[in-house]
C-alpha cells in the first residue's frame, strides 16, 4: 500500500485527489500528473483567459474555423451530443444571460458578453481538432470541463498503475478501482448535513443545486446561475441533482438536465449509461 | 460503473448511515510534511516576522483579508524560496494552508493542510451536536474520516485565492531580498 492524499486549488475550487492503493507506481510522480492534467483543462477551458481554447473560440468572428487542441475538441464533441440528445437543455451559451442578472462579473465574459444570444448550436466540429463557428458565441465550459479534467486526472493515474483512487473538483467525483465508496451528498437546505446517497465504484457523480449560487432578485424572489437555455429561466428549486455516469463530463453535464427537466431527462440519463438521484 | 444507492441499504445499515454528520473536515498535511512535500528534503530555516499596523494594513488591502496575518510560519528555503502558513476564513470554511515560493517569487505550490467546512451560526450548533454523534455505537463517528467523499455544487476557493493573494504581498513587503 503507498497512501496519498491531497487538496489543492485548481478549477476555481478545491480538487482532492486521494490514491489509496497506488499498485506499482510512484504515488507522487502518479499525483503530479493527475494534477497536471487538471491544470492543462483548466488552461485550453478557462472562461477568464483571452489566450486559451475557449477564449479564442469566445473572440471568433463568425465563419472562423479555429484549430483548437485535442482535449477541447473531444468537451466540445461530448457538450454537443448533450446538447443534441437533451433537446437543447444542455447549451453552454448562457454566460452572457448570468451577467446580465449579476450572477457572474462582466469581467468573466469579457468582450463575448455583449453577444445576446449564444448557443452551442453554432459550433460545428470539423477533422483534425477544428471548430468551425457559425455565429458569434460565449461559450463557458464550466458546466462540463469540470467533469472532463477529473477524466483526465483518474486517466493519468490508471495509465501509471493506480488501481486505488478518487478525484475530487469541489463535489464532481470519480471513484478509480473497485472498491465502493460511501457517497455523502449536502442536505440542500442545510448544506453542512450530508447525507448518505449511495456506494459507487468504478464510476462518477456530479451534483448541481442552487444552494450555493442562488441570489435574490429585487423584487424578492430567487435567482440561480442554473439558466433553461430555453426560455432564460432558472431554476431555484431547494433540491439538489446528483447523477451517476460513467464518466464525471457526462455527469456533470448530465445534472444540468436532470435539474432543468426532472423525470423529462430520464430518456437523456439512459442513452448516456447514467442514473439521476434528486434529494 | 457500480451503483448501490443508499434507498435499498437493509434499515439497520441504513440507520447507521444516517447518523448526524455535521460539517466536514478533513487534514492533509502536517507542518513538516508540507515542508516535505513542497521542498522535498532542503533545509529550511525559520523566519518569524512581526508586522507594523502600516504593513498590517497594506497587507489588507492587498487581499481583501481582513483577520491580521501570524508571521510565526514562515521558513527560507536553502535554494532561496520560502514557506508560509496561513488560514483563511471564508463564509463557509476554514483553511489553513501552505505557500511555497520561489526564489524568483513564483508561487511554486499551494497546499491545503486543513480544510474545515463552517457554516455561522451552524458552527456553533454543529459543536453542540457533535457530543450526540456516534453515541450509540461502538466508535463515534470520525469526522473527515467516516465521509469519504462529498458530491455537491461546486464551492468557490476564492478565498483561498485571496489568501494565496496575501501570502504574495507578505513575501514583496517582508521577504524579498532576504
Amino acid at each position: 500500500m503507498n497512501a496519498l492524499r491531497r487538496c489543492r486549488p485548481a478549477l476555481g475550487t478545491y480538487v482532492d485527489i486521494a490514491l489509496d492503493d497506488a499498485g506499482d507506481a510512484d504515488a507522487r510522480d502518479a499525483l503530479e500528473s493527475a494534477y497536471g492534467a487538471i491544470a492543462r483543462v483548466e488552461s485550453l477551458m478557462s472562461f477568464h483567459r483571452a489566450d486559451s481554447d475557449l477564449g479564442r473560440i469566445n473572440a471568433a468572428r463568425p465563419g472562423t474555423t479555429l484549430r483548437v487542441d485535442p482535449w477541447t475538441a473531444e468537451v466540445l464533441a461530448l457538450a454537443l451530443a448533450l446538447h443534441a440528445v437533451s433537446d437543447g437543455a444542455f447549451d453552454c451559451g448562457v454566460a452572457a444571460r448570468l451577467v446580465a442578472r449579476g450572477l457572474l462579473p462582466a469581467s468573466a465574459t469579457g468582450p463575448c458578453g455583449a453577444v445576446g444570444r449564444s448557443t452551442l448550436a453554432d459550433i460545428e466540429p470539423r477533422s483534425g481538432a477544428r471548430v468551425h463557428l457559425r455565429a458569434r458565441v460565449c461559450l463557458d465550459l464550466g458546466g462540463i470541463a469540470k467533469g472532463f479534467a477529473v477524466d483526465r486526472a483518474i486517466e493519468a493515474l490508471r495509465i501509471r498503475g493506480v488501481r486505488d483512487a478518487m478525484v475530487n473538483a469541489g463535489g464532481d467525483l470519480r471513484v478509480l478501482g473497485p472498491r465502493p465508496r460511501l457517497i455523502h451528498v449536502r442536505h440542500p437546505a442545510r448544506p453542512s448535513e450530508l447525507v448518505p446517497l449511495g456506494e459507487l465504484a468504478d464510476g462518477a457523480i456530479a451534483t448541481s443545486g442552487a444552494y450555493f449560487s442562488r441570489a435574490t432578485r429585487a423584487d424578492g424572489t430567487f435567482d440561480s446561475a442554473l439558466v433553461d437555455p430555453l426560455d432564460g429561466r432558472s431554476v431555484t428549486s431547494a433540491c439538489s441533482f446528483s447523477v451517476i455516469a460513467p464518466r464525471c463530463a457526462v455527469a456533470d453535464g448530465l445534472t444540468k438536465v436532470l435539474a432543468l427537466r426532472g423525470r423529462l431527462a430520464a430518456p437523456c440519463l439512459a442513452h448516456f449509461g447514467a442514473r439521476g438521484h434528486v434529494s | 460503473m457500480e451503483w448501490r444507492p443508499a434507498g435499498i441499504w437493509p434499515l439497520v445499515a441504513l440507520g447507521a448511515a444516517l447518523s448526524p454528520v455535521v460539517a466536514a473536515a478533513r487534514v492533509y498535511l502536517s507542518v513538516p510534511q508540507a515542508q516535505h512535500a513542497i521542498f522535498g528534503d532542503q533545509v529550511l530555516t525559520a523566519f518569524p516576522v512581526a508586522l507594523t499596523p502600516a504593513q498590517q494594513d497594506a497587507v489588507r488591502q492587498a487581499s481583501s483579508v481582513s483577520h491580521p496575518f501570524q508571521g510565526n510560519r514562515i521558513w527560507k528555503a536553502a535554494d532561496g524560496g520560502w514557506l508560509v502558513i496561513d488560514e483563511v476564513v471564508g463564509k463557509h470554511e476554514m483553511i489553513t494552508y501552505a505557500v511555497g515560493i520561489d526564489a524568483d517569487g513564483a508561487v511554486r505550490r499551494v497546499e491545503v493542510m486543513e480544510y474545515q467546512e463552517s457554516y455561522g451560526q451552524e458552527v456553533a450548533e454543529a459543536r453542540w451536536l457533535r457530543q450526540f454523534v456516534g453515541k450509540d455505537r461502538q466508535a463515534p463517528l470520525r469526522l473527515g474520516q467516516d465521509v469519504e467523499a462529498i458530491s455537491g455544487a461546486t464551492l468557490s476557493a476564492k478565498h483561498l485565492s485571496d489568501g494565496v493573494r496575501r501570502v504574495l504581498a507578505v513575501h514583496a513587503l517582508l521577504l524579498r531580498g532576504h
